[in-house]
């Protein structure tokens, strides 16, 4: 599968140009800002805010009632939403006071096994949403500011944070297009995210500026080993999205893990997007950087 | 025979490459540290421990309410508003003696008449500070005895209905009130008795928001003090961040979690009677506040009030006990939960002022040695009885049932087995080479047990996050351990010594990289303390550190090694 992939790749990027290979990624890019920027008009943030960040309390629980009786019985509560897999029904409420909460939570625990209760004040949650944005802008500028130290030549470092900021962008409008909230689990998965990102592209770029051997050969070897590493990755993480997401199939009485399961998927659509960023992006820009300064005669 | 000869010196070298042997001793070390064991009724059991989300339980995270500022007033204003607010007579402030810079220019007063009669205990009552009562022709005068700052305080504390405590800065005073109290809010409490929240110099207001560090581990201490006391062991009571608080309920459920917390300890005062019998005087609820203990008079103290019911209820009490004619026979004791905290005799003095009029301030003196602070400051906590310095709002909480806990510690735990066996199905296809799948894998879990080592040693909670965070590490493993590989077998086939050598020094010039980018990357979450991501990122960390500096240097020697036996 990866041997496929990695020949294919290997021959689209031989048979286009520079700027035919940044076409593609750019246009990926600028239609993910659209998305995000769509939301943002829509709900004054770039991608959907979970609970965690809004605040409100998520219940789950195991029964076999349907997810819409559910509703119907906790409709005096401020219940926004009950969703169903398998035996379990996951409920989300809006704010509500202490003694309403308290309330619903020993009517729960009275009525259901296998419970399972979060819940975050409005207030924490647009405290905890201020860290994210903290914690994401950081990491970017850490992570920025360690490859320039690595590289010491502009454009290579700009290109791999580019792409890196690319997956990034790409991984929340995929987000936003797929109804996945917000959560702790995906804001890790966004930081992950740069260390995966940068995994292949420093790879890439080590072996193209400081080897030898002419560009495309080293285009090609570093895409063997990096293909490699990102379908390991993917492979890894697509049987971890399948567990926490669908275990319920098998036995249904199974819970979901929504951490793992918001962890997974964001990365997966952040890989697939990296494989794009590494090999057509930054390749596209490494190629004119080394062409652009080695003389002429010796350009194939 | 010469080439068995060679492989036979290189089996030798291989342990004794100090790289291999600081991996051998740090598996060696986690399995300690594990500490994996069967007992026939347990089963397997392990020395890790879990996080509340695998293990059941519960959690509250409270905030702490609270403002801290800078504010200036009206020293006649604020005894104006507060004499006629509480005693309801209309008063004539005829004299203020505090200069308003706060130099000590002798005895500081406000003096004020009116046609009333007022007692000393209705003053007293005011807490403001001692006065003088002097009664001529209809009119009552009364020189009342006072700083600035205790004015400010009483007048805070009384119309926002909490404590407020002065802290001394270089610039001044500021005053940490113990409520949530917005800045608009204070700006025109303080209004009311011409005064204002100051300004720094660039025209912004001197208030922020929050209690200060103190205050906050305070709290936590009285918390972890009550948990304690109703013999719950091992409730961690964490401070996040700046306000917040975090308390772990392992195996109890949520409503227990909150009744507990929500639940004052119960202080009680007796004065005894005659041996061994005493008499009940009041009840933690009497007691209106608790100060900072303070060292005069050669004694350390911890300064309490009474509410009225309660001073009321003291003096009776004492006078019939005789506590207030001889008060060495009858001594006044303190408990919380009916464990004895205090026990010492009325002192001279109040035990005089008692029999003619109700006290409301007290202190209780504890001696005056470094051990006698400790008990003042433990004293302090012990009358509050459980009851927080500031006001707390519960901003987050979680349950996850002991049954569901062992569901997700499994379903994860399967998870990452299934993955593991994903990318050796991946990497089995890749290489098709057997001498290159064990190894790979090998090294892989050799990185998770060293986490899990680690973990174990430090005695840190393993939750979901951080399984995610070792699932993300083992992805970014398999990327260095690929990245070794095809550098080594550059050309398909193991190069000569020199040149091996050349090209894992290149494998590891980019592997350090990119684990210092995701080191950095990660170091956010972790020095932010940002709720369940820390453990992620810690795991993260510490799993690329004992990646590339423990385990996978010895990929590079061991896929060396095997590759030259299969050749």
């Amino acid at each position: 599968m990866s041997f496929s992939l990695t020949e294919s790749l290997d021959l689209f990027v031989k048979e286009h140009n520079n700027r035919q290979l940044v076409t593609i990624p750019i246009v990926v890019f600028m239609l993910s800002i659209l998305a995000l920027a769509l939301m943002f008009a829509s709900t004054g943030a770039p991608v959907k805010l979970g609970m965690e960040f809004e605040g409100g309390t998520m219940i789950a629980v195991t029964t076999s009632e349907s997810a819409l009786s559910i509703e119907t019985k906790y409709s005096d509560y401020p219940i926004i939403d009950a969703r169903s897999a398998g035996e379990r029904v996951v409920m989300q409420f809006g704010p509500m006071d202490n003694k309403v909460q308290r309330a619903l939570e020993d009517d729960i625990t009275a009525s259901y096994s296998d419970v399972e209760i979060k819940q975050i004040g409005a207030v924490y949650g647009s405290a905890l949403q201020l860290q994210a944005v903290k914690a994401v802008v950081l990491s970017f500028i850490g992570m920025a500011a360690v490859v320039f130290l690595i590289f010491r030549t502009a454009v290579p470092s700009i290109a791999v944070v580019l792409s890196a900021f690319s997956d990034m962008t790409i991984a929340a409008a995929f987000m936003n297009l797929a109804g996945i909230e917000l959560s702790l689990g995906t804001v890790a998965a966004l930081l992950m995210l740069i260390g995966y990102s940068v995994d292949s592209d420093i790879l890439l770029t080590t072996r193209i500026l400081k080897r030898r051997g002419t560009v495309e050969e080293k285009i090609s070897q570093a895409m063997h080993t990096g293909i490699t590493m990102t379908t390991t990755t993917l492979a890894a993480l697509v049987v971890m999205y399948l567990v926490s997401t669908y275990s319920y199939l098998v036995s249904s009485s199974l819970p979901q893990i929504p951490m793992l399961s918001d962890i997974s998927i964001v990365l997966i659509f952040g890989l697939a997007a990296d494989i794009m960023n590494t090999w057509l992006l930054n390749t596209a820009i490494l190629r004119w950087h080394v062409d652009r300064s080695t003389p002429r005669r010796r350009r194939t | 025979m010469r080439g068995d000869e060679v492989k036979d010196k290189e089996d030798q070298s291989i342990f004794k490459d100090i790289r291999v042997r600081i991996f051998i001793i740090a598996l060696l070390a986690s399995l300690v540290a594990i500490h994996p064991w069967y007992v026939a009724d347990e089963g397997f059991t392990t020395n890790l421990n879990y996080g509340l989300d695998l293990e059941g339980g519960s959690w509250l995270q409270i905030k702490l309410q609270g403002a801290i500022a800078q504010v200036d007033a009206d020293p006649g204003a604020i005894v104006k508003q507060m004499v006629e607010s509480t005693i309801g007579t209309s008063i004539e402030i005829t004299d203020v003696n505090i200069p308003s810079d706060g130099s000590s220019n002798g005895q500081t007063y406000v003096m004020f008449t009116t046609d009333d009669y007022f007692t000393q205990s209705q003053i007293d009552l005011l807490g403001l500070g001692r006065a003088t009562i002097n009664r001529k022709d209809d009119l009552t005068e009364v020189t009342l005895y006072s700083t600035k700052e205790s004015l400010i305080v009483a007048f805070l504390s009384n119309s926002l209905n909490t404590e407020v405590v002065p802290i001394a800065y270089t610039d001044g005073i500021q005053y940490e009130i113990r409520t949530a109290v917005s800045e608009q809010e204070l700006q025109d409490l303080m209004a009311t008795v011409g005064g204002s929240i100051v300004k720094n110099t660039d025209g912004t207001l001197k208030y922020r928001e929050g209690v200060t560090t103190e205050t906050r581990d305070m709290t936590k201490d009285i918390l972890s003090d009550k948990l304690n006391s109703l013999g719950l062991k091992d409730i961690p009571v964490r401070t996040v961040g700046e306000d917040y608080i975090l308390i772990d309920f392992a195996g109890i459920d949520l409503a227990t979690a909150k009744d507990i917390a929500e639940k004052p300890g119960k202080f009680e005062i007796r004065i005894q009677t005659t041996g061994n019998d005493s008499v009940h005087v009041l009840y933690g609820d009497n007691i209106e506040s608790v100060g900072v203990p303070g060292f005069h008079e050669g004694q350390w103290h911890t300064p309490f009030r009474l509410t009225e019911t309660g001073a009321l209820a003291l003096q009776r009490i004492a006078i019939e006990t005789g506590a207030a004619d001889n008060p060495d026979a009858h001594w006044l004791n303190m408990y919380l939960d009916d464990n004895e905290v205090y026990s010492a005799p009325l002192s001279p003095s109040a035990a005089e002022r008692v029999k003619q009029f109700p006290i409301y301030a007290w202190e209780s003196s504890t001696g005056g040695d470094e051990e006698s602070k400790i008990q003042a400051e433990q004293l302090q906590i012990h009358l509050r009885a459980g009851a927080l310095p500031v006001n707390v709002e519960l901003v987050g909480s979680g349950h996850v049932d002991a049954a569901l806990g062992k569901q997700f510690k499994t379903q994860s735990v399967l998870a990452g087995f299934l993955s593991l066996l994903a990318v050796a199905f991946v990497v089995f296809r890749r290489y098709h080479q057997k001498e290159i799948l064990v190894p790979m894998v090998a090294t892989s879990i050799s990185e998770i047990f060293m986490i899990l080592g680690f973990a174990g040693a430090v005695g840190w909670q393993l939750d979901l996050a951080s399984i995610a965070g070792i699932i993300a590490v083992i992805g970014t493993g398999i990327d260095h351990l690929v990245i070794i590989t095809d550098e080594v077998l550059h050309e398909g086939k193991l190069p000569p010594t020199k040149v091996y050598l050349a090209r894992i020094s290149k494998a590891f010039a980019i592997i350090f990289a990119a684990a210092a980018t995701t080191t950095i990357a990660m170091s956010p979450l972790v020095v932010m303390g940002f709720g369940a991501l820390k453990g992620f990122a810690i795991t993260a960390i510490v799993g690329v550190m004992i990646g590339v500096l423990i385990a996978r240097p010895v990929y590079g020697i061991v896929i060396k090694e095997v590759l030259q036996k299969a050749d």
